[in-house]
């Protein structure tokens, strides 16, 4: 873990009667975290008191070393991309970019600049003189993202990324999220309710729940790899179970594959007398890893 | 680093992608993004940067309002070089103290159609959120709003009594004895011309505060300034005393003309039958500011505490 770049310290928020933040007391350095939690679970509050538009109840939410609701001039080293709708349909993207960067406070001839290689990062640049309002969904989340980076902050929160993106689109903004971090060097924080984004993105993870955090630590720790093996065939799913079944294999349909618990040496020569025998056409046979969605479905459980 | 090298008639060029840069320079705090606002809101309000239909309402609008004075200022100074100097005051033709009287309903509905952009749109469209997380406060952005819809309806306001003054100190057949006769006229016309704009925009944002439909504002504003100003003057007219005085009072349109006679030390065309025009001028100017500050107080209460 690099030096933090947020810091709650004994973070409390209460709403009235209603506990948002409870207490909590967690960093967040350099890198692209993950920010998971079911609704409520305090996500959006732990956003908020980081930009400074709450005042914490008690304890402290600091940010580059400086408390965040009392620091106005911080957040021109931050960028937020909210999840709803937020820009502006009449003026084109580059107008508008420019109109961000100065509002963190860039000279207005920086601003130019800085708006025109901020589209080119994020493939808007062809763009750039049309009115927002015709652009389509994947590339209003562009903006949004681009409004984030424009100012060159040091921190970014990104609140669902992907949301109301088609896979291509999808995939596209994770991309640009990773480079976000492995190019542009600017750290991030992305609140999702996507596991798999958060899996593909993150390098760390906090999981919140009822103003707690739950769980925290690297992505890899939570999706290392288990005892059992994962085998994915192109057909004959159903012959193969049976085959697997016959030789007293047992086997656990999952994710569109077939999951073999715990098994020792000898499983694999059945797996393969079994995949003869079915005529059962192998795409992939690997160790089976934790998902993220687990520490949800274990918590549900309990 | 990439390179792509171009080869045109003989030349060649190297374009090369340097990557993201981080910046360096000085960031120029909230003194900055508060100037940035203030300009945006003046593009706003004078649609710049947008589409021709954007652009077309408020220039309109300060076209109607710059023809009035120029009529008035061809009419005058036609009458002065016809009839001799001070022809067109013996004949009491409108002048600077009139003006205002006669150009408030287009102020209004200027008021009225293009300050609601400033706040609603900002609203519906969520963009508001993004001002909120950077250096701003939601005094700055309001404030910034107000000042730049203050700044523009001032000049469409100062605008014709300019072209109105320059055209009766031209049209005089002794220019330099009217302005040395009339300079007090300058400071007269400017004053209440940032009164009138002052109440005129904080009355507006105000009603454009409470929706994030611009259509809803304007046509509130509209009924609000061109119906109750009939329905007040004629009811206060029906009475008779300081009940008629009061009622008059309420006469919306009339509020900041009340400031331009107090500073012309004249009543203009619109208010010489106003009840209200008896009272004292403390009573006037005091209730103009009542009006004034009071909504300005509430548009600040609506935004100093907003956050997305």
């Amino acid at each position: 873990m690099t030096r933090p770049i947020l810091e709650a310290d004994r973070l409390t928020k209460r709403y009235g009667s209603h506990v948002a933040l409870d207490d909590v007391s967690f960093t967040i350095g350099e890198g692209v975290t993950g920010l998971l939690g079911e609704n409520g679970a305090g996500k959006s509050t732990s956003i908020k008191a980081f930009l400074g538009l709450v005042r914490p109840t008690s304890g402290a939410a600091r940010v580059l070393g400086e408390e965040a609701h009392t620091s106005l001039a911080v957040r021109s080293r931050l960028g937020y991309m909210p999840e709803h709708d937020c820009l502006p349909s009449q003026v084109s993207a580059a107008e508008f970019l420019t109109h961000m960067a100065e509002l963190s406070g860039l000279p207005p001839s920086v601003a130019r600049t800085r708006a025109a290689d901020t589209l080119r990062h994020t493939g808007l640049f062809e763009e750039r003189y049309r009115a927002i309002g015709g652009y389509s969904t994947g590339m209003k989340q562009r903006v949004k993202l681009a409004q984030a980076l424009v100012h060159d902050p040091a921190f970014v929160f990104l609140d669902e990324p992907t949301a109301g993106l088609d896979p291509v689109g999808r995939e596209e903004m994770l991309t640009l999220v990773r480079k976000t971090y492995r190019e542009f060097g600017i750290s991030v924080l992305i609140s999702s309710h996507l596991m798999a984004d958060v899996e593909r993105c993150c390098d760390r993870i906090l999981v919140m729940r009822g103003g707690r955090v739950e769980h925290a630590g690297e992505v890899g720790q939570f999706t290392r790899e288990t005892e059992a093996v994962f085998i994915e065939v192109d057909a004959n799913r159903e012959r193969l179970v049976t085959a697997l079944e016959r030789r007293g294999v047992r086997v656990v349909p999952d994710a569109g594959g077939l999951v073999i618990e715990g098994p020792d040496e000898s499983v694999y020569d059945h797996v393969r007398d079994a995949l003869v025998e079915a005529e059962a056409p192998l795409r992939r046979m690997a160790p089976r890893r934790h998902v993220l969605t687990e520490l949800f479905e274990r918590e549900e459980a309990a | 680093m990439s390179e792509a090298r171009t080869g045109v008639a003989g030349t060649t060029g190297t374009v090369f992608d340097i990557g993201y840069q981080r910046y360096t320079g000085v960031r120029e705090g909230r003194g900055r993004s508060r100037l940035a606002l203030y300009r945006n809101g003046l593009r706003i309000a004078l649609g710049l940067g947008r589409g021709p239909r954007a652009k077309a309402l408020p220039f309109f609008f300060i076209g109607v309002l710059s023809a009035i004075g120029l009529v008035m200022a061809i009419v005058a100074g036609a009458a002065n070089r016809l009839a001799g100097p001070g022809a067109a005051e013996r004949a009491n033709l409108p002048s600077h103290v009139d003006y205002y009287g006669i150009a408030s309903i287009i102020l209004f509905v200027f008021a009225a159609v293009v300050a609601p952009e400033l706040l609603c749109r900002d609203r519906r469209e969520g963009t508001i959120n993004l001002y909120l997380v950077r250096p701003l406060t939601g005094t700055d952005y309001v404030a910034t709003r107000w000042a730049a819809f203050l700044t523009v309806l001032t000049a469409a306001a100062w605008l014709p009594q300019v072209v109105l003054w320059l055209g009766l100190s031209m049209g005089d057949p002794a220019p330099l004895a009217y302005i040395r006769d009339h300079w007090l006229d300058v400071p007269r016309f400017l004053l209440a011309g940032l009164a009138m704009a002052a109440y005129t925009t904080t009355v507006a944002l105000l009603t454009a505060s409470f929706t994030t439909r611009r259509a809803y504002a304007s046509v509130f504003l509209v009924g609000l300034f061109v119906i109750t100003t009939p329905f007040t003057a004629g009811l206060a007219e029906e009475l008779d005393g300081a009940a008629g005085q009061w009622l008059s009072m309420f006469n919306l349109t009339n509020i900041p003309l009340h400031v331009n006679d107090v500073l012309f030390g004249q009543t203009s065309e619109l208010t010489e039958d106003a009840p209200a025009r008896t009272l004292s001028a403390a009573v006037r100017v005091g209730w103009f500011f009542a009006w004034t500050l009071i909504p300005a107080a509430a548009l600040w209460g609506r935004y100093r505490r907003l956050s997305p």
